[in-house]
C-alpha cells in the first residue's frame, strides 16, 4: 500500500534508503573537500541542521508502512552517525591544518635578545650584615639597634675607657656640637644599651653604622658598618665564644676552615682575643694578602669586662659573658674578593650590580 | 715598637728563628705587625780593606784608593771622604750594587780616573747618621764578607697595646720572650762610676706641682765631650727608628728604647742658679702666655695647664713632651743634667694633644711609668754618657720622692679562671704559668679578698669556699689588678689554643621581634621592582644639607623622632664634604645619580634606607627614611620595545607597591607646589594608612627642580625622587593579611565619563565617586582622560570604570540607582556632568 507523504512525494523503502545513502556519500565527500572550517560548518548546517536536508528526508519515514519504519529508522541512524563522523573528521583535519598554518605563520626568531625583566641589587654591605645576623640568629642571637650619635659616656666611659685614657687612641673620634656627644666609633656602646634593657640570658647582635676620624683610603673608611655580638649568662665561657665563632667561620667561609684565638686588647673585654681564620687566599701557606702569616684576623672579642657589666647593671660575680665586634666591610671583602673599601660607598652601579 | 733582634739579645737569649719568634710573640699578645730584614737593601756591598790612600792626580778634594775585597785584583776607587787611611776596613759598594733608596753604583770615570765602585758612608747605607765620613768597620771584619752578614739585622715591628706601656721597651719585650720560652732576662749594668763633687752640691730641684710630677730624679755628668755616638750605638738606634743626634742625646734615647724610660738631658750651663747659687730646676705650671722656643725651633706660647721644667728665670722645656732650645745639649756642652721623672699621664696626654705634639717620650708617659725606673733610668743614662762622651758622673742623685712602692697583690680563684676560660687548668698549673711572668703566688689567706671589678663601684668579694690564690704582681705590671686580668695572663702564657671550642648550653632568651623585618621586606620589594640599593655617607657637606633641605620635612610616623630640629655638626671634621649629619636622603641620592651619569650610565634607579639626624637643644634625634631616585630610561629602547623614561607615575607606582606589600590602603595624593627643590607642577605628598586608619606612610614625591639638576651637575634632564617615612623602618613587624573568600557572584561593571574643569584634580573626582558609591561599589579606576571636541577648551573627561558587587546577584535597577547617585554627587559637589 502506498501512502503519500506531506510533500506529496511518493515514498517507498528502497527510495528512501537510496536517498539516505546519497546524502551520506555527499556529506562524506564534502567534509573531505571543504577548504575551511567555516565552509565545513556551513555544509554541516545544510545537511545535518534542524532544517537540513537529512531532516527533510527523514520526514518521509512517517509515510512508510509501519513494518518498514524500524528498518529505515536503523538505516537513518547509521547514516546520521556516519555523516556526523565525517564532519567531525573533516573538522579535526581542517583544524589541524589551520593550526599548523597559524603556528607556521607565527614563528619568530627565538634567538633574539630577551625583553629584560629588571631586578635591582641589594648593597653588599647591608646584605653581609644581614647574613651575619642570620647566622647568629640560628644560635638564638637577637638583633638590637642603638643610636649613631652616641654620648661619650656610653661610647667610652662605660666601656672601661675613661677620659684621657691612652686606649682612646685606638678610636679616632669624630665629635659633634652637642655637649658630651660624638659619632659612635664602634657598635660596642650597644652592649651597654642591651644590658640596660634586657636581663640575662642575653644573646644580642647589634649591626650598625660607625664613624671614625680616619683619612679614607683602600683600607680605611670614615664611615663603616660593624656588627657587635653579646652573650651573657651564668656559665658563658670563652670556650662558648670559640665554638660559636668557629661555626660562624664555617657558615661564612665554608666548612673546614682552620681558626685560632690569640690574645688581643680591648678595654671592655678581659681576657681579650683576636679571632683569625686561615687565609682565604693562600689557605694558610702564607701570601701577601695575609702578610705571610697564613692567617687573617676577622674580628675582635673577649669576655665582657666586669666594669662593663657593672655599668650595664649586671652583677659580674653572678653573670659573665662574651662580646665580639666585626667590621662588616672586612667580612664582605673576604666574602666577595673586594680589595678597596671605597667601592662600597662610591655606589658606582657597575660595581653594585655585580651583587645580583 | 721597632725591635732590632741583635739588640734584644742583649737582654734575653733567643733560640728561635725570627719568624718563630714573631709567631710566639703574636700568640702571646705582642702582635708582630712586620718583620724587616735590616740591610736587605745592601746588594753587592762587601767588606774591603784599604791598601792605599793617595791624592787624586787631578782633583784636590778627592782621594784615589786601592781596596781589596778578598778575591781578584785590588780595585781602584775614587773617594771624597777625608777620614780614611790604609789598613782600615770599609764597606765597598761594587759595580752593580744597589744602596738604600735605590741608588745604583756603576763603574764610572771621575776626573780622568776610573772608579770601580764606591766606599760607603754610614748614612749612604742608612746604618749611622754620618754622611761625611766613610763608615770604618771593625778590624776583625772579614774582608770580602757581605756587609749584611756583618751588620744586617732583623727588626720586628711589635704592636704594643695601650695597657702594656711596660712593653714599650726592649727589657719589657725580653720579659715576654722569657715568659714564652723559659729563658732568663739579663738586666744591663746601670750603676755609674761616681767621682767628684756630689750632685746635691751642684744642683737644686724644686717641684712646685707635685700633683703633676710625683718624682723627679736628676744626675750630673761633668766634663763630657759631645760628639757622634759610637757607630754601634748609631746603628742600633737607627734600626729602632731613632735618629742619632750626639753621644749625650743618644744615651737618653738608648735608655728610652732599652728600659722604656723617657729621659731628658740639659746643658747644665744653661740652667740659671737660684738664690743659693746652685743651678736650680723648677717643675711648675706655665704662666699664661709664657714663651718657649722648643727643640724643634718653634716659638710657642704656653698655657697654664702646661707643666714645664724651668729654671728660676724661664721655662726650659715642656715636661715629658719636648725640651727647649736654650738648654739643648750641643758641641759646647761640658756638663750635662740628666732628668728622669714621673709625670701625671693624663696631664701629659692632654698637653700633647693641645700642642699637637706627641713624641716617643710622651707616648710612654701617657701610659704610666713604673716609679723605680725614674731612679734606674737616671743611673743608666749617666753611665752611658760617661761611657760614650767621657766625663765624670757626680755622686748621688737629686731625688724629690725616693720612696718606691711595693709590689701589689691580686687574689684569684682558679675555679673562676677556668669558668671564664672554659678550661680545666689545675691550680698548680695556673700558678706555674703566672710564675713565668714573674707573679709569685701562694694560697690565699682567709681574709684575702678577690677584686672582681674596680669601677664604677669596687666589687670585692670573700674567697668563700672556693680555693683562692694570692699573687704578687711585679711593679711593672700595673695593669694586673682584678681576677679577670689574672685569667688573661694565664691564658696567654699557656696559649689561647687551650680554650676549647664548644657550643653554648645555657638558657636561650625569650622571643624578640626582629627589627629588620620591615626594612628587609621593603628592600627586597624595591630590588624586585628594579631599583638598586646604595649606601651613602651620613656625613655630608653643609652645601648638600642646605641644597636639598625640604621646606616642609616629611613627618615621621609610628612614633619615631620627628625631623626639623637643628643640624648636628662635627667639630673636628675630616673635610668640609663630610662635616654635618644629613637630615634627609635626597641630596646623597642625587650625588649618586651624578656619579653614575658621569660614568656614562643612562638609567639610574636607586634607593637607600638610612637615617636623618638633628638636635633639639642638647637632645639628639634620629629617624629612619627611605629615599628613592630615578632617572633615565625605565625601559630601554630595544628592537622589541620603545624607550620609556622614569616619571612621577612610576614613583607613585613604587609607593603603591610598598603599600600593598605592607598592607596599607592605596595612598592619597595631594599636589605640593611649594618645595623649592622640586618641580612645582610635578610634586606631591603621598600618605597611606593601615586598616585602622592610622597613618603609616608619609612621603614627598616629585621631580627635582631643573635648577637643582643644573646646580648639582647631575647631567640628566629629569630626576624623580621620593623620600618616605614608613612606620616599620625603625624596627617594625610585618602585619598578617586579613583574608576573605573570593566573591561567588559576578560583579557588574559600568563606565562613567566625568566631564570636569581642567584644573580639577583626578583625586577629587575619585573621592566623590568613592564617598557616594555606597556599599555596592567595589572599585573605581580611571582608565582614560580625554580633552578636545566636543568638550570645551577648559574641560576634560575622566573616564572611570566602576565595579559593583555584593554577596548576591545584583539587579540592574540597584546598580542604576548607585550610578545615578554618583552622578548626582559629582554634579552637585564638583559641577561635573556626565558624557554619554
Amino acid at each position: 500500500m502506498i501512502r503519500r507523504a506531506a510533500s506529496e512525494e511518493i515514498v517507498d523503502l528502497a527510495g528512501l534508503t537510496r536517498e539516505l545513502h546519497a546524502l551520506r556519500d555527499e556529506a562524506v565527500a564534502a567534509a573531505r573537500s571543504a577548504a575551511s572550517t567555516s565552509e565545513l560548518e556551513e555544509l554541516e548546517v545544510t545537511l545535518l541542521g534542524k532544517k537540513g536536508r537529512l531532516t527533510v528526508v527523514l520526514r518521509g519515514i512517517g509515510a512508510l508502512p509501519a513494518e518498514d519504519r524500524p528498518r529505515v529508522g536503523a538505516i537513518a541512524n547509521e547514516v546520521q552517525a556516519a555523516m556526523r563522523a565525517a564532519f567531525a573528521d573533516g573538522a579535526a583535519t581542517l583544524r589541524a591544518r589551520e593550526l599548523g598554518e597559524r603556528l607556521g605563520a607565527e614563528a619568530v626568531d627565538v634567538t633574539t635578545p630577551a625583553r629584560p625583566v629588571r631586578r635591582g641589587t641589594l648593597h653588599p654591605v647591608v646584605e653581609t650584615a644581614n647574613r651575619i645576623a642570620a647566622i647568629f640568629g640560628q644560635f638564638g642571637f637577637q638583633v638590637y639597634e642603638g643610636p649613631e650619635v652616641e654620648d661619650d659616656t656610653t661610647n667610652f666611659r662605660m666601656l672601661n675607657i675613661p677620659p684621657d685614657h691612652p686606649a682612646r687612641d685606638l678610636w679616632d673620634t669624630l665629635y659633634v656640637d652637642v655637649p658630651d656627644h660624638l659619632l659612635r666609633t664602634h657598635t660596642s656602646p650597644g652592649q651597654i644599651r642591651v644590658m640596660q634593657s634586657a636581663r640575662p640570658p642575653i644573646r644580642a647582635l647589634l649591626p650598625g653604622r660607625c664613624f671614625r676620624y680616619e683619612a679614607v683610603d683602600a683600607s680605611h673608611a670614615s664611615e663603616f658598618f660593624q656588627v657587635e655580638g653579646l652573650m651573657i649568662d651564668q656559665g658563658t665561657t670563652l670556650g662558648d665564644l670559640k665554638g660559636l665563632l668557629d661555626q660562624f667561620a664555617q657558615a661564612m667561609y665554608g666548612a673546614g676552615r682552620r681558626t685560632r684565638f690569640r690574645p688581643g686588647y680591648y678595654p671592655f673585654t678581659e681576657p681579650s682575643v683576636a679571632f683569625d681564620v686561615e687565609c682565604l687566599v693562600c689557605g694558610g701557606s702564607g701570601c701577601p694578602a695575609c702578610s705571610r702569616t697564613g692567617w687573617m684576623t676577622i674580628l675582635g672579642a673577649g669576655m665582657v669586662h666586669p666594669v662593663v657589666l657593672q655599668y650595664g647593671g649586671i652583677d659580674p660575680e653572678r653573670y659573665q659573658g662574651f662580646a665580639f665586634g666585626m667590621g662588616v666591610e672586612r667580612i664582605a671583602n673576604l666574602r666577595y674578593g673586594v680589595g678597596d673599601l671605597r667601592l662600597y660607598m662610591e655606589n658606582d652601579l657597575r660595581f653594585l650590580e655585580q651583587f645580583r | 715598637m721597632r725591635v732590632p733582634l741583635s739588640w734584644l739579645r742583649d737582654y734575653v737569649d733567643v733560640d728561635l728563628t725570627p719568624e718563630q719568634l714573631a709567631e710566639r710573640l703574636t700568640l702571646l699578645g705582642m702582635e708582630v705587625k712586620g718583620l724587616e730584614r735590616w740591610g736587605a737593601e745592601w746588594h753587592n756591598v762587601v767588606v774591603g780593606e784599604l791598601l792605599a790612600v793617595e791624592p787624586h792626580p787631578r782633583a784636590d778634594r778627592l782621594s784615589l784608593t786601592r781596596v781589596t775585597v778578598g778575591e781578584g785584583e785590588p780595585l781602584e776607587i775614587v773617594c771624597g771622604a777625608t777620614n780614611i787611611a790604609a789598613g782600615q776596613r770599609v764597606p765597598v759598594a761594587l759595580p752593580g750594587a744597589v744602596l738604600p733608596g735605590g741608588r745604583r753604583i756603576e763603574r764610572t770615570e771621575k776626573m780622568g780616573v776610573v772608579s770601580n765602585g764606591m766606599l760607603c758612608s754610614g748614612d749612604e747605607l742608612r746604618l749611622t747618621a754620618d754622611a761625611d765620613g766613610i763608615l770604618i768597620l771593625s778590624d776583625t771584619a772579614q774582608v770580602g764578607t757581605a756587609l749584611v752578614e756583618l751588620h744586617g739585622d732583623v727588626v720586628l715591628d711589635v704592636d704594643v697595646k695601650p695597657n702594656r706601656g711596660d712593653a714599650l721597651s726592649l727589657i719589657g719585650l725580653a720579659r715576654e720572650v722569657a715568659a714564652a720560652t723559659g729563658a732568663r732576662v739579663r738586666w744591663p749594668d746601670t750603676d755609674p762610676v761616681e767621682r767628684g763633687r756630689s750632685v746635691a752640691d751642684r744642683l737644686a730641684v724644686r717641684v712646685e706641682a707635685p700633683d703633676l710630677c710625683s718624682r723627679f730624679v736628676a744626675r750630673w755628668v761633668s766634663g763630657v765631650r759631645v760628639a757622634p755616638s759610637p757607630d754601634r750605638v748609631q746603628m742600633r738606634l737607627l734600626a729602632a727608628g731613632v735618629r742619632p743626634v750626639s753621644n749625650v742625646v743618644d744615651a737618653s734615647n738608648y735608655v728610652m728604647v732599652e728600659l722604656g724610660k723617657p729621659i731628658h738631658t740639659f746643658d747644665a750651663a744653661a740652667i740659671h742658679p737660684g738664690v743659693d747659687g746652685r743651678p736650680t730646676i723648677v717643675v711648675r705650671r706655665a704662666a699664661s702666655g709664657e714663651p718657649l722656643e722648643t727643640l724643634d725651633h718653634v716659638h710657642r706660647t704656653l698655657d697654664p695647664d702646661t707643666l714645664v721644667i724651668a729654671d728660676p728665670v724661664a721655662a726650659l722645656g715642656i715636661a715629658g713632651i719636648i725640651g727647649g732650645a736654650s738648654s739643648e745639649v750641643g758641641e759646647a756642652t761640658t756638663d750635662v743634667v740628666v732628668e728622669s721623672a714621673v709625670f701625671d699621664p693624663v696631664a701629659i696626654r692632654r698637653t700633647g694633644q693641645r700642642y699637637g705634639l706627641r713624641s716617643e717620650a710622651s707616648l710612654r708617659f701617657e701610659k704610666g711609668q713604673e716609679v723605680r725606673l725614674a731612679r734606674i733610668g737616671a743611673d743608666r743614662t749617666a753611665r752611658l754618657i760617661a761611657e760614650w762622651a767621657g766625663g765624670t758622673v757626680a755622686p748621688g742623685r737629686v731625688d724629690t720622692n725616693p720612696s718606691e712602692p711595693d709590689r701589689s697583690t691580686v687574689t684569684f680563684r682558679p675555679a673562676r679562671v677556668n669558668r671564664l676560660l672554659g678550661t680545666e687548668l689545675s691550680t698548680d698549673e695556673q700558678r706555674a704559668l703566672l710564675s713565668r711572668l714573674g707573679l709569685e703566688s701562694e694560697s690565699a689567706e682567709p681574709d684575702d679578698r678577690v677584686t672582681v671589678a674596680l669601677e664604677p663601684q669596687p666589687l670585692v668579694v670573700r674567697t668563700g669556699a672556693d680555693e683562692a690564690v694570692t699573687a704578687l704582681v711585679p711593679t711593672w705590671r700595673g695593669d694586673i689588678a682584678i681576677e679577670a686580668d689574672v685569667a688573661e695572663e694565664i691564658a696567654r702564657v699557656r696559649g689561647y689554643d687551650v680554650v676549647p671550642s664548644i657550643l653554648p648550653h645555657t638558657p636561650m632568651p625569650g622571643w624578640r621581634p626582629l627589627p629588620l623585618e620591615v626594612r628587609d621586606a621593603i628592600r627586597d620589594t624595591l630590588a624586585g621592582a628594579g631599583l638598586s640599593e646604595v649606601v651613602t655617607h651620613a656625613l655630608v657637606s653643609p652645601r648638600l644639607l642646605d641644597g636639598f633641605a625640604l621646606r616642609q620635612p616629611v613627618p615621621s610616623v609610628g612614633g619615631e623622632d620627628q625631623p626639623g630640629g637643628q643640624g648636628i655638626e662635627v667639630t673636628n671634621p675630616l673635610s668640609r664634604d663630610h662635616s654635618v649629619l644629613r637630615q634627609g636622603l635626597l641630596g646623597s641620592l642625587a650625588e649618586v645619580i651624578g656619579t653614575n651619569r658621569r660614568h656614562g650610565r643612562e638609567d639610574v634607579a636607586i634607593f637607600e634606607v638610612g637615617k636623618g639626624y638633628a638636635r633639639e637643644g642638647d637632645e639628639t634625634c634620629e629617624w629612619w627614611r627611605l629615599g628613592i631616585a630615578l632617572t633615565g630610561p625605565a625601559e630601554s629602547a630595544a628592537w622589541n620595545q620603545a624607550e620609556r623614561h622614569w616619571d612621577v607615575d612610576d614613583a607613585k607606582g613604587i609607593v603603591e607597591l610598598l603599600c600593598q606589600r605592607l598592607g596599607y590602603a592605596t595612598p592619597r595624593y595631594a599636589a605640593d607646589p611649594d618645595e623649592p627643590i622640586l618641580h612645582p607642577g610635578r610634586s606631591l605628598r603621598a600618605t597611606a594608612t593601615d586598616p585602622t586608619g592610622e597613618v603609616q606612610l608619609a612621603s614627598v614625591v616629585g621631580e627635582l627642580h631643573p635648577d637643582v639638576i643644573e646646580r648639582w651637575e647631575l647631567r640628566t634632564d629629569r630626576v624623580v625622587v621620593a623620600e618616605l617615612a614608613l612606620a616599620g623602618l625603625a624596627g617594625g613587624q610585618m602585619q598578617d593579611v586579613r583574608s576573605s573568600p573570593p566573591p561567588r557572584h559576578p560583579p557588574v561593571e559600568r563606565d562613567l565619563a566625568v566631564v570636569v574643569a581642567e584644573d580639577r584634580e583626578a583625586a577629587s573626582v575619585a573621592d566623590v565617586i568613592g564617598e557616594s558609591g555606597g556599599d555596592l561599589l567595589r572599585s573605581a579606576s580611571l582608565f582614560d582622560i580625554y580633552r578636545g571636541a566636543p568638550l570645551a577648551g577648559d574641560e576634560k573627561s575622566l573616564a572611570h570604570r566602576l565595579v559593583f558587587a555584593a554577596d548576591r546577584t545584583l539587579t540592574e535597577d540597584e546598580v542604576d540607582e548607585a550610578v545615578a547617585r554618583i552622578a548626582r554627587a559629582l554634579r552637585e559637589r564638583l559641577g561635573a556632568r556626565l558624557r554619554t
